[in-house]
């Protein structure tokens, strides 16, 4: 905290010096309405959520989980910063949201989710949500829906730079740095974002007690200790390399290569009696991502192709101390995933009514996992895992038609095959059509069927993989009606509501066996359905007063519609256990002049820990409302631009959770020092 | 609408109130270990009274205002005394089997499973992924000294349940592990093992002071092996350890859970079904005690005074488990719902 006093008596007099320079106009944009007619033909009927630059790079310590949490209607499971970080859209499990980067799928091929802990924000330009029967349109398998995330040419002029110091509770230190170099056919970006911290804030432990014992060790007296988050330190170190080349004749060429090299510990429970120098209970990663890309663009058609190459390698390692300082493995596994990647697709456009659209993809993975070091009968060593290989192909044909300016019509058919499995084809149809030219308002609806395969760990994982599993199936159905008013430079206001009817059949558990270990099978039918409503409103309130306000409200009931596993089983027709039936985020912005406050907000209901949402005494997870703030402040130099900012998270100091045994951080600060110097250009 | 925000109440975590139990009146009385999901903490213990018919879930947390913690994995009582070992939380708590309140509690330890006492200042307690059987102080709390097992690593370590005859102790080694230990008591050595098949899941000694343990078989496509399980009865006597008698399952069986009834002449275990056999028997019943109904049984106990059969239900694993009470005529004479994964119980 004196630290943070300390940082902050630094900035203020350099606020007050940047004053006498002319100050940079910060500008909230108030884009003008998108009309009916303009309205891309690819997303015709399309559920599409998309997350603008402001959200994406608000400060440098912000994951993909967080742009998430506040900046949308998805439930992200996770236990404070740097920790596993999985997602529930539209109250489905982490591994039925498809996640591509440039368009190649980054979902861990053994567990089938992705880590949104993993992303820095900072690190994608473009993100967007493919609500439900949307994510076909883009890839199979998405029985939530789909994540997608980009990065584009910095559109740089010459060389540039931005570097971010950012210093928080916690001993929590971000930095950020950025150097692109651009001219007419060339931009080369080079981003690097180093985080570290030793994350051990305070908490007051609610589920166990310490105890005072008399020289005969009889307790006298108990008490809720205060602990600090114990072995949760971090280290995440992430480099992304672009190169894009532009012939400006119509064709693009991309290359990015991204490497990630984490080092985290797995906090303990809050009813971990173990003292924390005793044990190391720690997960290092290392993932190298690169990709080659080929755009070839002409008036009414486009031709594209992708190459990817994808390695991962996690070492888990939970050691104990034998008492002689000497730490040994009680679990030592290891796992390396080859990904091969490509893909080709194409577009064509017949006048202006007619756009059909094609795509193939190819991920080939080769996976190695050792779980388990072990001694055979024979005394030899051995390791318990398993090597498996499979290719992941899917191909979609497309064909969307506007035959009046008011309405518009997609058909998309795709088919994915898992290993030597094909699935059925995979239809969906889209639909769109302005019912009032005022207020642009507009109806969608669409239906899709969709598969997802099972994980290699489902089917091979040692013990417990079950190669007999059957893929999942679904059908979605999605519709809604949308608005949009404003005047530019004025205001802007929209808004939309979406009904979504999803079910899932075969759905994929594990579930103890009387072996001792896991083991999946296809135990579920689900039926999960609700509400989503988004609104947006930008306003100019006064000269250099600005105000932006977004919000998200999504009800999802998710309801398990199987059969009774017994007799007893008291699971049907409720719930699904840690999916929130409510959650809503807000996100204010006021800005003036070179000023700018952000209001963070979000709201989870009760999620239930237990299947027949039973709340008991040592189950319970309460509702929680988040808040976050940051003050930004913009200066303007002759020799470069600064940004200050300030942020509070938990402004309230909340003591809540989001999964049992994990308490969350109280309150807790950060400040970011950001500058962008000027060479070269016009002072 | 901010101000509206700012101004909405928080999340309320309120702190355990401690309520007061006193179960001294009655007689009988039977512990349930829910051991709860892996990684979330939410353990319990359950307590039923057979005469009643009444249960009470949750008795830990209500009568300390704290939880229990993650993975209960089973529980003694020695004098009064209630021991819990709760396995992923490094721990076993001393409780009185009456309140319920907290004793005292052995912490630090690896990964704790079964406790066995050899007197009020000794106890052993076994780990697994630990090549080392804790010797412990209970009445100090404290770890006092280690037993290392031969031919065992640290990252396939496993001991399990504990039989003493004598001076020595038995110790059936389960996960990649294919053997029951003999320990003497005075020494803290392993003096001698006894291969058996792959996997022995529990061990019970008989009125006869024969040795019972049945083995799971492991998996396939594991590297250790895997077989049809048996069920095993040991002969202990004059300084012997041998196989004296093999019951060989079907290769997809998995059995698990042997227990004895009250006087000892009767076993009783898991396949499915719920099996009965005399420990006299030279063969495996045709017909089981309880057939199968359509669920993974994951707990078993017998009354030691009335011979009723407890079969624990843990259903899909992340609900309550459900608890059938049968009468040795095979009436369901009671069912009751308990905590998550209802899987070792502990009669009073």
């Amino acid at each position: 905290m004196k630290k943070i006093l300390f940082i902050i008596c630094l900035i203020v007099p350099c606020i007050a010096m940047a004053q006498k320079t002319r100050s940079t106009a910060w500008h909230l944009s108030i884009p003008e309405v998108t009309v009916y007619g303009q309205r891309p033909m690819k997303e015709i009927g399309a559920q599409v959520t998309k997350f603008d630059s402001v959200a994406l790079k608000e400060n440098i310590a912000l994951s993909m989980a967080d742009v998430l949490t506040f900046n949308s209607a998805i439930f992200v499971k996770n236990y404070g910063r740097a920790t596993l970080s999985t997602v529930a859209f539209r109250g489905t499990s982490p591994s039925h949201t498809q996640v591509s980067w440039n368009g190649m799928k980054i979902n861990n091929p053994m567990l089938g989710m992705t880590d949104f802990s993993t992303i820095p924000s900072y690190f994608i330009d473009d993100a967007s949500l493919l609500h439900g029967t949307s994510s076909v349109n883009e890839t199979g398998g998405g029985l939530g829906g789909a994540v997608k995330l980009s990065t584009k040419p910095a559109e740089a002029e010459g060389f540039g730079m931005h570097f971010v110091q950012g210093i928080g509770s916690f001993k929590t230190f971000d930095e950020f740095l950025r150097l692109t170099y651009g001219n007419e056919h060339w931009q080369t970006s080079t981003r690097v974002v180093y985080s570290s911290s030793p994350n051990d804030y305070k908490y007051r432990n609610h589920d166990k007690k310490e105890n005072i014992y008399d020289e005969d060790m009889n307790i006298i007296d108990q008490y809720y200790p205060i602990e600090r988050n114990r072995s949760g330190s971090f280290k995440d170190f992430h480099f992304l390399q672009e190169v894009y080349y532009n012939t400006r004749k119509g064709d693009r060429l991309g290359f990015n290569a991204w490497y990630i090299n984490s080092n985290r510990e797995l906090a303990m429970l809050t009813v971990d009696h173990g003292d924390e120098t005793d044990f190391e209970n720690r997960q290092r990663e290392q993932t190298f991502r690169s990709l080659l890309s080929w755009d070839h663009l002409r008036e009414d058609w486009k031709l594209g192709a992708k190459a990817g190459y994808i390695y991962t390698w996690v070492g888990y390692d939970y050691k104990r101390d034998l008492g002689n300082g000497i730490m040994a493995h009680m679990t030592r596994s290891r796992s390396h995933i080859n990904t091969f990647y490509g893909q080709v697709d194409g577009e064509y456009y017949l006048g202006k009514k007619w756009l059909f659209t094609a795509n193939l993809s190819l991920h080939q993975h080769v996976v190695e996992s050792e779980d388990k070091n072990i001694l055979r009968q024979d005394g030899n060593k051995a390791i318990v895992g398993y090597r498996k290989g499979r290719p992941e192909l899917s191909g979609s044909v497309s064909a969307k038609w506007k035959p009046i300016d008011r309405l518009g019509l997609s058909v998309v058919f795709r088919e994915d095959m898992f290993g030597k499995e094909w699935t059925p084809i995979i239809p969906a149809f889209f639909i769109d059509g302005v019912i009032s030219q005022k207020g642009n308002i507009m109806a969608k609806a669409s239906v899709s069927r969709n598969f997802r395969f099972p994980t290699l760990n489902d089917l091979y994982f040692l013990p417990g993989g079950n190669p007999d599993l059957k893929k999942e199936s679904g059908w979605t159905y999605d519709a809604g009606l949308s608005f949009a008013v404003g005047k530019e430079g004025v205001y802007s206001l929209s808004g939309s509501v979406n009904w979504f009817e999803s079910y899932v059949k075969d759905w994929i558990i594990w579930l103890p066996t009387t072996k001792g270990f896991f083991s999946p099978d296809n135990i579920k039918d689900v039926h999960a359905y609700g509400v989503e409503l988004k609104a947006d409103l930008n306003v100019a309130l006064a000269k250099d007063w600005q105000l932006g306000l977004n919000g998200t409200f999504s009800w999802t009931p998710s309801i398990n519609e199987g059969e009774p596993r017994t007799p007893a089983d008291q699971s049907v027709g409720k719930q699904l256990p840690y999916v929130p039936e409510y959650s809503s985020t807000v996100t204010g912005r006021l800005t003036w002049r070179s000023w700018s406050f952000l209001y963070k907000w979000c709201y989870y209901s009760e999620r239930y820990t237990m299947s027949s949402n039973d709340i008991s005494l040592t189950g319970k997870l309460p509702p929680y409302f988040m808040s976050n703030v940051t003050l930004e402040k913009g200066l303007s130099f002759k020799w470069a631009d600064l940004s200050l900012k300030g942020t509070i998270n938990n402004l309230f100091n909340e003591e809540y959770l989001s999964v049992l045994s994990r308490p969350m951080p109280g309150i807790n600060f950060e400040v970011f020092i950001g500058i962008t110097p000027k060479w070269g250009k016009k002072k | 609408m901010l101000l509206g925000l700012l101004l909405t109440s928080c999340m309320k975590w309120d702190y355990g109130l401690e309520e007061e139990f006193d179960t001294s009146a009655s007689g009988e009385g039977l512990f349930i270990c829910n051991e709860g999901n892996f990684q979330y903490g939410n353990a319990t213990l359950s307590y039923y009274d057979p005469e009643t018919k009444t249960v009470q879930n949750e008795v830990f947390y209500r009568a300390n205002g704290m939880k229990l913690g993650d993975v209960a994995q089973s529980m003694i009582i020695r004098n009064g005394v209630g021991w819990v070992v709760v396995n992923n939380s490094h721990v076993v708590f001393a409780i009185d089997i009456n309140t319920f309140k907290e004793l005292g509690r052995i912490t630090n330890l690896t990964s704790p499973r079964y406790i066995h006492f050899l007197s009020d200042e000794k106890a052993y307690i076994t780990q697994i992924w630990d090549n080392r059987i804790f010797i412990v102080n209970p009445k100090r709390y404290k770890i006092t000294g280690y037993i290392e097992v031969p031919n065992m690593t640290m990252e396939s370590g496993s001991t399990e349940q504990m039989v003493q005859y004598g001076k020595y102790l038995y110790v059936n080694c389960w996960s990649y592990q294919n053997r029951i230990l003999k320990i003497d008591t005075e020494t803290d050595k392993v003096v001698d093992e006894l291969v058996v098949g792959i996997q022995p899941t529990s061990l019970v000694m008989d009125c006869n002071n024969k040795l019972w343990t049945v083995t799971d078989g492991g998996y396939e496509g594991s590297p250790y092996g895997h077989e049809a399980p048996s069920l095993y009865r040991i002969n202990i006597d004059d300084g012997k350890f041998e196989v004296e008698k093999q019951f060989k399952f079907e290769f997809s069986d998995s059995p698990s859970e042997v227990q004895l009834n009250g006087t000892k002449d009767k076993l009783y275990w898991i396949n499915d079904d719920i099996w009965e056999m005399d420990v006299t028997a030279d063969r495996i019943p045709v017909r089981p005690f309880l057939p199968y109904d359509n669920t993974i049984y994951y707990g078993l106990t017998v009354c030691p005074r009335t011979g009723d059969v407890y079969i624990a239900d843990a259903i899909d694993y992340v609900q309550q488990g459900m608890v059938y009470r049968y009468s040795k005529d095979r009436e369901l004479l009671d069912s009751f719902y308990v905590g998550i994964i209802p899987g070792a119980f502990c009669w009073k």
